[in-house]
């Protein structure tokens, strides 16, 4: 028999008033003791390197500068497998040091010590975690992002850091060697990497619970045209929550961690972790694509629904007023730009819309922002609406003005001509391709402009529309076949001709009534 | 009398015998070098990690995605060999050692050389169970620089945190490999026969050895 099976039922001595003051004592001693503040100096090399500087490149929307680093939990990958590493080394400090059975005589129960030991660890790891992601909000707000900050993503990554913590402590106490450390960091940075991958993989289910998954739940319009979904984040930190609160309970299981007393309340906690874990992957089972991000149905709050109010900007393009969210602002002139030439074409035709605005981007369950339908022409008067947070915006992944101008013309062309979700007929292909030629995308140039990242799939057959399904080396075939031939002849036309023609035809095409021979 | 006084051995006094002097001296000594920084244990958890690299590679255990996605479990094991290295560089004796072993530096120097030598070894045995991406070249490359990554640390902060290099240095390299970085400080983004990543890997494994030959792993009360 060892002191440590024999660990005597203790009674707090001197009181309970005496309690909070040890306690508090203790883990002041272990805060200044803790191995923790040495790690943080290459954390915040990381973070900057990792978590900040791949963000700059985005166009200033809170929502993209972050994307990387809290839609796709990089900053809990650049702090976590750290902060177990440090935790497992405290956690196994009296077992490296051959000290474990010493303290179990000592007048705490071993339980409460290692309480204020990872206590002091996680109190270092997310203090330290907060203020670095507040340094980086601060200068993001002084670079005056727009639209607001992702709060509850920054919860969420303070939640899995305490994971992080008592994980890593948990392996220390338990595997009380100088390795413990490395094996918990690896191990931590290995989980990470591999819920990024399954995050990659996996658009719904219970793989939305893992933080690094931002598919789906993290996408524009969020906190500019309506507020971030915060059910899915509620879900990860009830998750993160029950597996620290079950990890903290397990190390009071063993017979030298307390008297019986102790052991069952450590039973009891570790029990409601682990149900409180279980519960939230499967509330995260239960999220389902809303067109403003993961809706859990139990979680959710109407309020979250209600989009934000705005004064929108506008100016004119061939007479149509275009207005957005002053937030787009700077697009302004590249959107009006882009739309001038195709309002031009559509100005005095049936349908034409007589107004502009700009409409949330829905949800897509992939890993990015795509239009889905596209562009809506809906209303009388026919009012164009521009999902543009979901469109290529220059910068934002590399995206240029000229592939924002070209997708913006085809979407244009495509919501006229072709009502509806499908890829249309062939005669209103052929329509749709000559009135892009008039709008400056030259026939031969419009298979590739229709394989733009973003474009919804009807691109797909439109461009095998026009090139007779044939393709080249790289990808996109040349320019041919039946609906290539009668956009040609449609082009050969004066413009005042095509107009007169379109005007006369356009409802008819829209319906579908007209066929490649019809056209002029 | 003081001991100031006393110049020469007493009469009919046998003289001391230093451990150190006899063959079966040095080899308990170096016995006692190796359970001190937990070389066994290393040894083991080397073998650990080339058995999982292995199973890696029996079994095509793949991430989707571009060359980092490819070489990422390979690389993160051999980055944990390289930092289990490294964490034995931490020594529990600190300066009562330092004082009295003057046969530390060469303990140091072989339990180093041996150690990544092992980890070498072991990952190209385990490679032969599948197709190891860059193959052993890449790896003994891999495995000496990140070795290093981890030396250096152990030798200016702490032994304790010799794996937080390699673990660093890991997710740096991540990210060259996504950016398709060129620069040969980021060797395993470069092919496996590429003599400017190899140099730099050697560079960085050679400082971390002199430097952890001649300090040893620094100490540091916390924890």
């Amino acid at each position: 028999m060892t002191a440590a099976t024999a660990a005597p039922v203790r009674h707090a001595p001197g009181g309970a008033r005496a309690v909070p003051l040890t306690a508090a004592r203790l883990l002041r001693i272990e805060l200044r003791r803790n191995a923790m503040p040495w790690i943080l100096p290459l954390i915040a090399v990381l973070f900057w390197f990792d978590s900040y500087r791949p963000s700059t490149s985005q166009p200033p929307f809170w929502i993209l500068r972050t994307f990387w680093n809290m839609g796709q939990g990089h900053t809990i990958i650049d702090f976590g497998p750290f902060v177990a590493g440090v935790a497992a080394w405290m956690g196994s400090r009296d077992g490296r040091r051959g000290m474990a059975d010493m303290v179990t005589g000592t007048a705490r129960p071993r339980w409460v010590a290692q309480l204020a030991t990872w206590g002091a660890t996680a109190i270092w790891a997310v203090v330290a975690y907060l203020a670095f992601v507040g340094i980086m909000f601060a200068v993001y707000a002084h670079q005056g992002l727009l639209g607001s900050p992702p709060w509850w993503w920054v919860a969420v990554g303070a939640a899995a850091v305490t994971t992080f913590s008592a994980a890593g402590f948990a392996l220390g106490v338990c595997f009380p060697s100088r390795f413990a450390a490395a094996l918990a960091a690896f191990g931590g940075f290995l989980l990470m990497m591999l819920s990024s991958q399954t995050g990659f993989s996996h658009t719904s289910g219970w793989a939305q619970i893992l933080p690094t998954n931002s598919n789906g739940n993290f996408q524009l319009d969020s906190g500019v045209l309506y507020p971030y979904l915060p059910d899915l984040p509620i879900a990860r930190i009830m998750f993160f929550a029950g597996l620290t609160v079950a990890t903290v309970g397990l190390l009071g299981l063993p017979a030298r961690a307390g008297g019986p007393w102790l052991r069952r309340t450590a039973a009891v906690i570790a029990v409601a972790g682990l149900a409180a874990a279980g519960t939230a992957v499967g509330l995260a089972d239960t999220a389902r694509l809303s067109a403003r991000g993961m809706d859990i149905s139990a979680l959710h709050d109407a309020a979250s629904d209600r989009p934000t109010p705005y004064t929108p900007v506008c100016d004119h393009a061939a007479g149509v007023p275009v207005c957005l969210n002053p937030a787009y602002r700077r697009w302004l002139p590249d959107v009006t730009a882009a739309l001038r030439p195709v309002l031009t074409e559509s100005a005095g035709l049936p349908g034409a819309p007589t107004r502009t605005t700009q409409i949330g981007a829905t949800y897509s369950s992939g890993d990015g922002a795509v239009p889905g339908p596209g562009l809506t022409l809906s209303g009388r008067p026919p009012v164009l609406g521009i999902p543009l947070g979901a469109l290529n915006l220059p910068g934002a992944f590399g995206s240029t003005a000229a592939e924002l101008t070209q997708q913006l013309q085809v979407l244009f062309v495509h919501a006229f001509v072709i009502p509806g979700a499908g890829s249309g007929t062939p005669g209103q292909l052929a329509v749709q391709a000559a009135l892009l030629q008039g709008a400056g995308i030259p026939l031969k140039a419009q298979p590739s402009a229709l394989t733009d990242y973003g474009l919804p799939s009807w691109a797909r057959a439109t461009q095998h529309a026009l090139t007779n399904g044939r393709q080249s080396a790289n990808g996109v075939g040349p320019v041919t076949g039946p609906v290539y031939a009668a956009a040609q002849r449609l082009t050969g036309l004066p413009p005042v001709s095509l107009h007169a023609w379109l005007a006369a035809h356009l409802t008819a095409l829209r319906a579908g009534q007209i066929t490649l021979a019809q056209l002029p | 009398m003081t001991v100031a006084g006393v110049h020469s051995t007493p009469q009919g006094a046998v003289p001391a015998r230093s451990p150190a002097t006899s063959a079966a001296g040095l080899g308990y000594m170096a016995w006692l070098y190796l359970v001190s920084r937990r070389v066994p244990a290393a040894l083991g958890l080397i073998a650990a990690t080339a058995a999982v690299l292995a199973a890696a590679l029996h079994w095509r255990w793949s991430i989707a995605g571009g060359p980092a996605a490819q070489q990422f479990i390979p690389l993160t094991l051999e980055a944990a060999s390289a930092a289990i290295v490294a964490v034995t560089a931490y020594g529990p004796f600190g300066e009562t050692e330092r004082a009295t072993g003057r046969w530390l530096p060469y303990l140091r120097l072989a339990v180093v050389l041996a150690l990544t030598a092992a980890a070498v070894g072991a990952l190209a045995a385990a490679a032969a169970a599948g197709d190891l991406p860059g193959g052993a070249l890449a790896m003994l490359r891999n495995v000496a620089g990140l070795t290093g990554t981890g030396l250096l640390p152990a030798a200016a902060v702490s032994g304790a945190f010799g794996w937080a290099g390699p673990l660093a240095y890991l997710l740096i390299a991540e990210g060259a490999f996504a950016g398709s970085w060129t620069t040969p400080w980021m060797w395993p983004t470069r092919p496996p026969h590429d003599l400017g990543g190899a140099l730099c890997a050697a560079a960085v494994f050679a400082a971390g050895v002199t430097l952890i030959t001649m300090r040893g792993g620094r100490d540091h009360r916390a924890g």
